[in-house]
């Protein structure tokens, strides 16, 4: 394997405000030519709100992945099915002990604080350094065996949690469901809080310096096998974290959090690797670019201008939108 | 040092196991006879299901529906024409993936299955029917709506389900009746489903039937079963459409969106129609939504509740299960009894025996439809026709047409505003 | 071997190159092949399916290793080449009757061209590592998409390959459990191990050694670096795509999930690194390694020993197992089952 491309530290507090603006122009002018090829305002409004709604969600998901991915380069195919852990938790919390879902969040991630660092002390520490293949199957392994024990454990039977008092909220002649807007709210609050982790802790400077350079990290006394197995913690806690947030909004079944794998990837390349609040970001734009952009192709899948959008962004920027210049 | 031994040993293993019939028990050779009646005297069928994976659920319905027939089957004394035969049901996981499925297909056959009943998906299904052709052996496919399955002229398939053209079809003259009798017929109709050969086989058999009842389609709108996470914004498209009627074709989890998306959106539609919808005649549909799937309607094929051979394999499924039993597992249990009952009439553990006993018998069905079970020459189902659903007070109730009517048909239905 | 460029103005090969025993290798193949002839004639039917299924996968990761264990790109889009060898073979078939022998060859050109295409764009932006994964799978995945919503290609429905009343060879198809699709595909293993020891051998295969080793040291003795990353990259999709085309005739059915879903590129990547990345032998050995072991795994539990009783008619479980020995054997053989197995002898 080639060198990869050198990691980014995980958070940086500039902010590339003519990368923003960039990328807010390009998203103006998709909704002005959805608007064209629609011809109905209402119907934009509505793609655009539940855009930004549904790509908060696919932001809260992706940002685990990224702080995984920055700190131990690992791309981790796990993480779905940790997402099906936390969501599966939840419905068990909220079925037999009445919780409130969003109590319940409190509880799910410290439980998956606690298995993420088991897992990697366990089964990833002996595969770190290794080439990015061996990894992502190794991760690929652990997702057939949590989704499966899922299965035998709760059966096949999809479930759901309701949210008490959840209702529709009119918003600009759009409406969108109060859990949604919640778990939007939820996903920016996490983001935040691991911003501050990340820049004003001395845990955080530590993850950052593994980030970015690994051996002298190691060199000036962080203890790097520590700081791998934390930094998995805490991805998979904010799994966890979004798992509640998200039940729901979504059916829960042993495989629901696989069908957010390739999205978050997406994300996490997008928002640049191991950054938070690019991933919040490109977490928007993904939506949006889904929802937008089933408008602007009628008859094809609404994901394809997800990729064509990827890929796109790839070539004019391989180190992702919001990434540091290489 | 130790990896080396890991290493030998991992070779040694597989090599060992792929050479010596890994996944067949010694019984099986290569010279048993493909079908018959085997040395303990009991006759195989072969069950083919997705028992994991994403449709798991409904695949353990099924193997559990067809495993209920057996046991009812030798319960009454197994095969008369046999000497009172019992049958065996050989259960196999395709995991919902066609290669699976081929070679767990053919180790089946091996091990001496005079028919097979299966799969739930048609890529599965495909890939089945072709060993089943090519081996003799009959196939009775208990769900799998794909019409280009028998439309390859194979011998030895059968459909016990209404295929994707007769549910559209006469989705559509429900929808027609049902709205003319309520004096509010549906002239205009949305389309929103899911973009697989389900969804669009659907889509293009209603619409035929519907234009030529005088309704006007459109606007119709595909979506991505597998990725959907919501569907507000193609509600809001139908909600600016202003038409009369929402169909809606899909699976489970895209089916609970919609419905969440037309509570939130509230469209103003008369009615949501689901044809052959896998979500909203489901028991636990009206659970999972609470008020929000209130007067959904849903046209598919179904068991008809009205037969008390159903209700009682309903609450046999429930102790035995302790869930309620889906349409699913109804249908295997039917393609067990197809198979068992042309054993009876064939009076030969032979499969192709038994295929042609199959293609001129007929059976009866806990199904609702238009007769027993009978199959035309590419092997459909005849009498299969879906009925009409609603969900009425929080429960999945049968409304149309009236002879398999539990209660009557509330049109409009438009679910009650959010009362949460 | 496709496209050996005109090398009069290129520098030669590095002097110092480790002495690989080439004869040694094509040797084994030509024996082993030998051995495993007669196996159809006496593997039962159902064990015959197994050990075709994973000669298509052997074949598939055969491509995989070329790309990226020779090539050092880590293609996560296998798929691609693979769905490209199916339907381009499925279209010529169903729609216009050509034998699947040509259309194997049209496959084979059409996954070569489109691999130039995605390295000439992937290498040109200079993506690397987990972004040249992500790029490649995201144009497996549009591929899946386009085919989804394509009358061209029969939309989601995909082909049904028609069933012949009789044997053909011309046509592919032969009564069920037929040795000749053993042979069939056994012969396509060999030739796609063959190619990928050639190649290995030439000159093209060495330099893009040297590249995937040293890129910058590659480019400054001369090498162009980027032309035979591209022909490594096309004949890695040639290669996947005879898998995709051969599996279209073994189980007579395609659709856009089935050839560019992701399972597909996961299937690529599998046994290559089971069996050991950048080696010869891994795709194979790990073939048929994990071939048989779904099968055994779901064996065990259908029919287990006394002490497992308890675990029988779970659903689930057999994938379980299946998940923790994949895991057991990457964390123990990090350099896969034939890479452990030559440290060991080299260091007798």
């Amino acid at each position: 394997m080639t060198t990869t491309a050198p990691a980014d530290a995980p958070a940086r507090p500039r902010i590339p405000w003519g990368r923003v603006a960039a990328v807010l122009g390009v998203i103006v002018l998709a909704i002005v030519l959805a608007y064209v090829q629609s011809g109905s305002g209402i119907v934009v409004s509505q793609a655009v709100i539940t855009g930004i709604l549904v790509g908060g969600v696919y932001g809260l998901v992706a940002m685990g992945l990224t702080l995984i991915f920055g700190v131990l380069d690992i791309v981790n195919f796990a993480h779905g099915s940790f997402l099906a852990l936390a969501l599966f938790a939840t419905y068990w919390l909220v079925a037999s002990t009445g919780m409130h879902p969003y109590v319940a969040l409190g509880v799910c991630t410290v439980l998956m604080f606690a298995l993420g660092a088991l897992v990697q002390r366990g089964v990833l520490a002996g595969a770190m350094g290794r080439p990015l293949e061996n990894q992502l199957l190794i991760t690929l392994g652990l997702a057939m065996v949590v989704e499966n024990a899922l299965l035998l454990f709760f059966g096949a039977d999809p479930r759901s949690v309701t949210l008490p008092g959840d209702r529709g909220v009119p918003i600009l002649g759009a409406v969108a469901d109060l859990s949604r807007i919640l778990a939007f709210a939820g996903a920016i609050l996490l983001a935040g809080l691991l911003f501050l982790l990340l820049q004003r802790t001395r845990l955080g400077t530590a993850i950052r310096a593994v980030a970015a350079h690994h051996v002298g990290a190691e060199l000036v006394g962080i203890d790097t096998r520590r700081i791998h197995m934390v930094t998995f913690a805490i991805g998979t806690a904010c799994a966890g974290a979004a798992g509640a947030l998200v039940a729901p909004l979504v059916t829960i079944e042993p495989t629901t959090g696989a069908q957010f794998n390739i999205i978050a990837f997406i994300v996490v390349v997008l928002g640049g690797m191991g950054n938070v609040a690019g991933a919040l970001a490109s977490g928007l734009v993904i939506g949006l670019a889904e929802q937008v952009g089933g408008l602007l192709l009628p008859g094809q899948s609404p994901l394809l201008s997800v990729f064509i959008v990827f890929v796109l962004v790839l070539f004019l920027r391989p180190q992702g939108l919001f990434g540091r210049s290489g | 040092m130790r990896k080396t031994w890991i290493a030998a040993l991992a070779c040694a293993l597989s090599f060992g196991l792929a050479a010596c019939g890994g996944s067949a028990p010694s019984g099986a050779t290569d010279d048993a006879p493909a079908g018959g009646v085997s040395p303990e005297g009991t006759i195989k069928i072969g069950s083919l299901h997705p028992l994991s994976g994403a449709a798991a659920a409904d695949g353990q319905q099924m193997d559990n529906g067809a495993k209920l027939a057996v046991e009812t089957i030798n319960a009454a004394g197994g095969i008369a024409a046999l000497g009172g035969a019992k049958l065996e049901l050989l259960s196999a996981d395709t995991q919902g993936k066609p290669e699976v499925g081929q070679s767990e297909a053919q180790r089946l056959v091996q091990e001496g299955a005079v028919g097979l009943v299966g799969t739930y998906q048609s890529a599965v299904t495909a890939n089945v029917s072709s060993v089943a052709e090519r081996n003799k052996v009959p196939l009775v496919i208990d769900v799998s709506t794909a019409d280009s399955i028998l439309e390859q002229g194979y011998k030895y398939t059968f459909r016990v389900q209404p295929s994707s053209s007769v549910l559209g079809a006469q989705a559509a003259k429900y929808l027609s009746e049902v709205s003319t009798a309520a004096n509010t017929p549906a002239k205009t109709v949305a389309i929103l489903h899911e973009q697989g050969p389900f969804g669009s086989g659907i889509r293009d058999s209603f619409t035929a039937q519907a234009q030529e009842l005088g309704m006007t389609v459109g606007p119709v709108i595909a979506y991505d079963a597998a990725s959907v996470p919501d569907l507000t914004t193609q509600m809001t498209q139908v909600k600016a459409a202003d038409v009369d009627v929402l169909v809606v074709t899909g699976y489970y989890r895209d089916g609970v969106l919609a419905a969440q998306a037309v509570q939130t959106v509230q469209p103003g539609v008369d009615a949501v129609f689901g044809v052959a919808n896998g979500a909203f005649d489901l028991p636990q549909f009206p659970a999972e939504v609470g008020q929000a799937g209130e007067g959904f309607f849903d046209a598919n094929y179904h068991a008809d509740m009205t037969k008390p051979a159903m209700q009682e394999l309903a609450s046999r499924y429930e102790q035995q299960y302790g869930d309620a039993i889906r349409t699913g597992a109804v249908l295997s249990y039917d393609a067990v009894q197809v198979i068992a009952q042309a054993l009876e009439k064939a009076g030969a553990a032979d499969p192709t025996a038994v295929r042609d006993a199959i293609a001129s018998g007929e059976v009866d069905t806990l199904l609702a439809s238009g007769g027993p079970i009978a199959f035309d020459d590419t092997g459909e189902n005849r009498n299969a026709i879906p009925i009409l659903m609603q969900v009425q007070g929080g429960a999945v109730r049968q409304v149309h047409p009236d002879s398999f009517a539990e209660a009557a048909p509330l049109y409009p239905g438009q679910p009650a505003p959010a009362a949460r | 071997m496709t496209a050996a460029p005109t090398m009069t103005d290129e520098p030669a090969p590095p002097a110092a190159l480790p002495r690989q025993p080439w004869n040694r290798h094509l040797t084994v193949v030509a024996v082993l092949a030998v051995l495993l002839v007669p196996l159809p004639l006496v593997l039962p039917g159902a064990q015959e399916a197994v050990v075709v299924r994973v000669l298509i996968f052997a074949i598939l990761a055969i491509g995989w290793n070329v790309m990226s264990g020779f090539g050092g790109m880590f293609s996560f889009g296998h798929a691609a080449y693979f769905g490209l060898g199916a339907y381009t073979t499925a279209w010529l078939l169903v729609e216009h009757d050509v034998s699947p022998w040509i259309g194997m060859v049209a496959g084979m050109a059409v996954a070569a061209g489109f691999a130039t295409v995605i390295g000439f764009l992937a290498l040109r932006y200079r993506l690397r590592g987990a972004y040249f994964a992500l790029a490649t799978f995201a144009f497996a995945e549009m591929l899946r998409l386009w085919a989804t919503n394509s009358d061209f290609v029969n939309r989601a429905e995909g082909y049904h390959v028609p069933l012949l009343p009789e044997n053909s060879w011309w046509y592919l198809q032969f009564e069920p459990g037929s040795p000749n699709y053993f042979w069939i595909a056994l012969g396509l293993t060999v030739a796609a191990l063959v190619v990928s020891i050639l190649f290995l051998r030439s000159r093209a295969g060495q330099f893009t050694l040297a590249a995937r080793d040293d890129e910058d040291a590659a480019a400054s003795v001369g090498i162009p670096v980027m032309r035979y990353k591209l022909v490594t990259m096309a004949l890695a999709g040639a290669i996947s795509s005879v898998a995709g085309a051969f599996y279209v005739q073994y189980y007579l059915f395609v659709d856009p999930d089935l050839a560019f879903g992701s399972s597909q590129s996961i299937q690529a990547i599998l046994p290559a690194v089971i069996g050991g990345v950048g080696t010869v032998w891994g795709p194979v050995i790990g073939a048929a390694v994990l071939g048989p072991l779904s099968d055994v795994t779901a064996t065990v539990l259908r029919n287990p020993p006394p002490f497992l009783e308890f675990l029988q008619g779970r659903g689930g479980l057999d994938v379980i197992l299946y998940g923790v020995l994949l895991i057991v054997i990457i964390l123990l053989l990090p350099k896969g089952i034939y890479g452990a197995l030559r440290d060991r002898w080299s260091r007798r």
